[in-house]
């Protein structure tokens, strides 16, 4: 059994390369799927646009945009301390960590309550018209992905409450940021082809 | 750390590797095991999947038949597909992938071994799902490819529905449904959702294997093992992994939008009311001609490795076949509305999808070239692996013909949905994917189980299959070129169908004489004690190097690689291939 074990060892060794962890590259081909994931839908959004032509519904005019611009800013700002949180686990800092990913559970979840403020005074829904369902699946996909995120973020600052991350073991931590930021990006394009692109006279 | 927490974890791992019984199974996340679950559970559904089909095919061969209703016939042949396709073919690669993978680049396992084992049991609940559904007389019966606006149906309609199975009022009844059907109320019964969510659990499991074994292959190779001078196999695996990653997010969006037109109101396939039903095609297709790559990719890999062995030589142009797979991988992205000249694509988009299609047949050339380059000049050996991989050739050569010829646009008009697309696709995937199945099978089994399986009743098989499907699958071509339409139930005499539908189901029972032989010879060679010697077929690569079947740790030490077949260099010291490579 004692050989068992060294060859335990003498494998461990080996397993993990120099460089990027495993997880690391798991996490950038996931990623890399859920790009083509809203990829698929906005691009399905398009087509649909482009076919319809000018009997494409509108609905987003410069009042009904004020507030979405606003959860854009604070979502956009979400991902500073997400940052700060990530370095500050770098250099070990876990105070910074702690202060960090609380930050950006709040932020998250204030862009979340304006979202849910945004469908449940909005003028039209999933059925009332093309545009109604293209606006409610793009940006309820997108939501569903916060609120992960925001559980993901929520689950890490109760671990690093507990001390669980140290200078050199916090891979949750550099998941949590690469998704977080992905997130981020995401809704720049969804604000930008859902909202900018739906204004009059664009 | 402690030098007793070393041996307790060392102990823990000990006692992992040699638990046996039921719960060594349900809790594993050893490669192996999951392969071979894999392997044992997509074989399963093969069975399953090929009953349907001797169903439908008793169903067509003769006129005027009436052996199945025609929604017992719809939802069979939908079945057949889904379940070929989904939860055979695909699992069956993973499978092979999972065990081999590692093995042959001399890893421990995989990057990520629990994830691997949430892989298998999420295809198991999937392959649950879509089979649950015949309990309830619900399975799918859209096709394989669910196309929209057949799969719709509004919220309202279905409550409506539903009230209305109690109501006498059988005339309103109908009378609603008609002018439901306007609004796309195609399919009330619960068949598509069962399709939805069965595909999706398969997708996700899909996802999480084929991210494992990217970082797997592009992380975990054995020393000197650099990309180039992996195992074809490998490659070819890392390929269909990169296609899954970027092709099933299709899937999945066009199957979310379908489930939300059906329970949520949403319009997107509905035309009248501001959707477009071809966005279902073009989602679907974007997925779906990568997926007939990933049917195929590790075929591709699998033959690579099965004739170079039986040749007694090295491939010919390794890197000519590693690289026109990514090239087959690139240029599947772009071909998909060949799956949709007939709807009426604009002149400019018929020409570029038609060329795209051109020119996919390139890469796939010059693999053929390579394999029967391969074998020339070799010291062949007629093993019933080599005889499945040169029946390969032949089989897949017919089925990339065919294809080719789907290609030009007009032709492709004339044969639209007829059987000549189901002889195209049955020909790449039985008389392809299935032909490298087997050579795998009977190349690796003494690999996976330490036996070797009976020749006499292999050859048997492979006769039975090689003329089983000429006469099952080339049939087809003359029915589909005298149009007879596909997913009919039945057809009328005196259109010159009735013998060709004949002859197509004698070699359909033929077939499934050759896959009886297979299970009689496989619960034979298992009953027998584990003879198979580590390295039987005089191999090149890996998994030969270690015992059969390999130890939980999978080598005794790491192996150093320095050329393309490190076993070949092993035994023959005198003239290793490395001297030969720079």
């Amino acid at each position: 059994m004692s050989a068992v074990i060294e060859r335990t060892e003498v494998r461990q060794e080996h397993a993990e390369p120099k460089g990027r962890g495993f997880g690391w590259y798991g996490m950038v081909f996931f990623l890399a799927s859920e790009a083509v994931f809203f990829a698929n839908l906005i691009a399905s959004y398009l087509y649909l646009r482009v076919r319809a032509g000018s009997a494409w519904p509108h609905h987003v005019g410069y009042t009904e945009i004020i507030l979405p611009a606003i959860n854009t800013l604070i979502l956009l700002s979400s991902s500073f301390p997400m940052h700060f949180a990530a370095r500050g686990i770098g250099r070990g800092d876990r105070k910074a960590l702690t202060r960090g990913l609380i930050l950006t559970v709040i932020l998250g979840s204030i862009f979340l309550a304006g979202q849910a403020y945004e469908y449940t005074h909005s003028p039209f829904n999933p059925s009332t018209d093309i545009f109604g369902s293209v606006f409610f699946t793009l940006t309820g996909f997108h939501g569903a992905h916060v609120t992960f995120g925001v559980l993901f973020l929520l689950v890490c600052w109760l671990r690093s409450l507990n001390g669980s991350f140290s200078k050199d073991s916090h891979f949750a931590i550099n998941a949590v940021e690469m998704y977080w930021h992905f997130v981020d990006a995401v809704w720049i394009v969804l604000f930008t082809v859902l909202y900018v692109f739906s204004l009059p006279g664009i | 750390m402690a030098v007793g927490s070393v041996a307790t974890q060392g102990r823990t791992v000990q006692q992992s590797w040699t638990r046996t019984g039921i719960g060594s199974w349900v809790t594993t996340t050893d490669h192996k095991k999951i392969g071979v679950m894999y392997i044992y559970t997509a074989f399963f559904f093969f069975l399953f999947g090929g009953v349907e089909a001797l169903l439908v095919r008793t169903q067509l061969a003769v006129p005027n038949n009436h052996f199945l209703t025609p929604e017992q016939y719809d939802q069979v042949f939908t079945m057949h597909a889904t379940i070929m396709i989904f939860l055979f073919v695909m699992p069956i690669w993973t499978g092979f992938g999972n065990y081999l993978v590692p093995l042959m680049i001399g890893a421990r396992d995989m990057a990520f071994p629990r994830l691997n084992a949430l892989g298998y049991w999420l295809f198991l609940a999937g392959g649950i799902v879509l089979s649950a559904s015949f309990l309830f007389n619900a399975a799918p019966n859209a096709g394989w490819f669910s196309y929209a606006p057949l799969t719709e149906a509004t919220p309202g309609c279905l409550t409506q529905q539903i009230a209305a199975q109690g109501a006498q009022a059988a005339a309103a009844n109908a009378a609603t449904s008609a002018a439901q059907g306007l609004q796309g109320c195609f399919s009330p019964g619960q068949n598509p959702d069962f399709w939805i969510v069965g595909i999706n659990l398969l997708g996700i499991a899909s996802l999480t294997g084929a991210i494992n074994f990217v970082v797997t292959i592009l992380r975990m190779r054995a020393p000197g093992m650099t990309i180039n001078r992996m195992p074809l196999f490998t490659w070819m695996m890392m390929v269909t992994s990169f296609l899954l990653i970027f092709a099933l997010p299709s899937l999945t969006v066009a199957s979310a939008l379908l489930l939300f037109d059906r329970h949520l109101g949403t319009h997107f396939y509905q035309a009248s009311a501001g959707g477009d039903p071809l966005l279902w095609q073009h989602l679907f297709w974007s997925f779906g001609h990568p997926e007939v790559y990933i049917l195929i990719l590790p075929a591709f890999g699998i033959i690579s490795e099965v004739l170079p062995v039986f040749s007694g030589k090295p491939i010919f142009g390794y890197t000519f076949i590693a690289w026109s797979g990514v090239a087959i991988g690139f240029l599947s992205f772009t071909v998909w509305a060949h799956h949709m000249f007939a709807v009426g694509l604009p002149p400019i988009a018929q020409a570029f999808f038609a060329s795209s299609t051109t020119l996919i047949a390139i890469p796939t050339a010059v693999k053929i070239f390579n394999w029967v380059a391969t074998t020339y000049y070799g010291r062949i050996r007629f093993n019933v692996a080599m005889l499945f991989g040169l029946g390969f050739v032949a089989m897949f050569l017919i089925g990339g013909l065919n294809g080719a010829a789907l290609a030009v646009v007009p032709f492709d008009y004339q044969v639209t949905d007829t059987y000549f697309v189901v002889a195209h696709i049955h020909y790449v995937l039985f008389g392809g994917s299935v032909m490298a199945l087997f050579a795998g099978m009977y190349y690796w089994f003494p690999k996976f189980s330490g036996r070797m399986l009976n020749e006499g009743l292999g050859q048997a098989q492979f006769w039975l299959y090689l003329i089983g499907l000429n006469l099952a699958f080339f049939p087809m071509h003359i029915l589909g070129l005298l149009g007879m339409p596909r997913r009919q139930f039945t057809y009328p005499s005196g259109l010159g169908w009735d013998t060709l539908n004949l002859i197509s189901t004698i070699g359909a029972f033929t077939l499934a004489f050759g896959t009886l032989l297979f299970v009689i010879n496989f619960f034979w060679t298992m009953t027998k004690p584990r003879t198979a010697s580590d390295d039987p077929w005089d191999a090149f690569t890996l998994e030969w190097a270690t015992t059969s079947p390999p130890p939980p740790e999978n080598f005794k030490t790491v192996p150093v690689v320095r050329s393309r077949r490190p076993l070949y260099d092993k035994k023959h010291p005198e003239d290793p291939d490395w001297r030969h490579e720079h």
